[in-house]
């Protein structure tokens, strides 16, 4: 499986994207074609898993499974705070913020994940894509909590911009609108829109995984915030939160596939919404810290090592 | 020939999901005119920096006014307890303009 995952088209395109960076190559991905992309992704991987609940109808799974990924954003970010103040040496500010980027996830990290799996015979269910959703923005909140504890409140107006960019911001408005969009229309309803985006899904998750890659290494290789502490907990907070995420899923009675996939949710890392969020909400806080972090190293560290983990624990424990 | 007036060029690089919070301090000293400038790349002491639409993490841009001294005083006054935390770079030049009236 190791081997399989290692070998296959989607992780070799991220390598090389991070290689090309690595050799500081000119090879680009035009911007527009790149945020294309995503929304592609972003809108296909929604429509089919609303598709799929649509299907299965809403079972005491998903149910358990919203309410342990929910849990998990909301309660993750302590485990990163006091290891980030401790043995990190970050501040409090700091902390709080790079907390909530460990607490939220990668919708990236997800739809690798779930290609990946897939191809393994290995489906996670259609309602973990409500779960990545739902995950998305909890753990902002604790971010805020942790970081700002005995400090005086902010105004309103920060605070309602904040609220605005959480709740409105493009790939969480895109992801739960498509997943909507699929459980409404259902699996005939896709069936005129299915050949883009299905057939091509796969080739496009390839050439957006090589941006990433370029991405992800041009941020570690320009990052002069990092040292030895957050380099190891930028790839011990994936294992750590990776582990119980998938010994909960397991625990509440998911199938391997959803239990792995909800622990890869649990490792990984958000580097879209909520940068944006920390930016305006604790603008003290230092983006090199927590961007490098979660992108530059946690990010490359799931696509190559932490999904085939995950994976590969919830068969042990499943 | 056509005659010039002098005015204050404020220019103000800054991460992108700050710009609205910039733009309200404008307001607030009665500047209503502003652009917002895309910013590719960059580097400064912590290092260089790379605009990318997908995650848009390190987004910059460039806000752009043209005030007069006093209004331009008045921001200035504003935003400088805001440089260190926001991570601004705050530059304001000697300009003519035409149609002095409109600043």
């Amino acid at each position: 499986m190791i081997v399989e995952t290692l070998t296959s088209p989607v992780i070799l395109f991220f390598v090389l994207g991070v290689f090309a960076a690595l050799i500081k190559s000119d090879l680009a991905i035009p911007e527009a074609f790149a945020k294309a992309m995503s929304i592609y992704l972003m809108a296909a991987i929604g429509l089919k898993g609303g598709i799929e609940v649509a299907e299965s109808g809403f079972t005491p799974e998903l149910a358990a499974a919203a309410v342990a990924g929910l849990g998990l954003s909301f309660l993750l970010p302590l485990l990163a705070f006091t290891l980030l103040t401790r043995i990190g040496k970050l501040g409090q500010i700091d902390a709080g913020a790079v907390a909530a980027h460990y607490g939220s996830v990668s919708v990236v990290t997800f739809v690798t994940a779930k290609e990946i799996l897939t191809g393994q015979g290995l489906s996670p269910a259609g309602y973990m894509v409500a779960v990545l959703a739902l995950m998305e923005t909890p753990a902002i909140i604790s971010g805020l909590l942790l970081a700002r504890r005995g400090q005086p409140q902010r105004a309103n107006a920060e605070s309602s911009g904040l609220l605005h960019e959480v709740f409105a911001n493009g790939s969480v408005v895109l992801l739960v609108g498509s997943f909507a969009i699929g459980l409404i229309a259902g699996k005939d309803g896709f069936e005129p829109v299915k050949p883009l985006f299905d057939t091509g899904f796969r080739g496009v998750l390839c050439l957006f995984l090589l941006d990433m890659g370029l991405i992800a290494a041009r941020r570690l290789v320009q990052s002069k915030k990092l040292n030895a502490r957050l380099v190891s907990l930028a790839i011990a907070l994936p294992l750590i939160n990776g582990t119980i995420g998938v010994a909960i899923g397991t625990f509440i009675g998911l199938d391997v596939a959803s239990a792995a996939a909800l622990g890869i949710l649990a490792a990984s890392a958000s580097y879209i919404a909520v940068p944006a969020a920390m930016r305006m909400a604790l603008p003290e806080a230092d983006p090199g810290i927590y961007l490098s972090m979660s992108l530059g190293i946690t990010f490359p560290f799931n696509i190559i090592l932490g999904i085939t983990l995950f994976s590969q624990l919830a068969l042990m424990i499943g | 020939m056509i005659e010039t007036v002098s005015r204050k060029r404020i220019e103000i690089l800054v991460d992108t999901p700050l710009v609205p919070r910039l733009i309200k301090h404008a307001r607030d000293v009665d500047i209503s005119g502003w652009s917002l400038i895309h910013v590719d790349a960059g580097g400064g002491r912590d290092g260089a920096w790379q605009h990318d639409d997908v995650t848009g993490a390190a987004a910059k841009t460039i806000i752009l006014m043209i005030a007069s001294e006093a209004k331009a005083a008045a921001l200035v006054d504003a935003i400088a307890p805001l440089l260190d935390s926001y991570r601004l770079l705050l530059t304001v030049g000697d300009v003519q303009v035409v149609r002095g009236e409109r600043f």
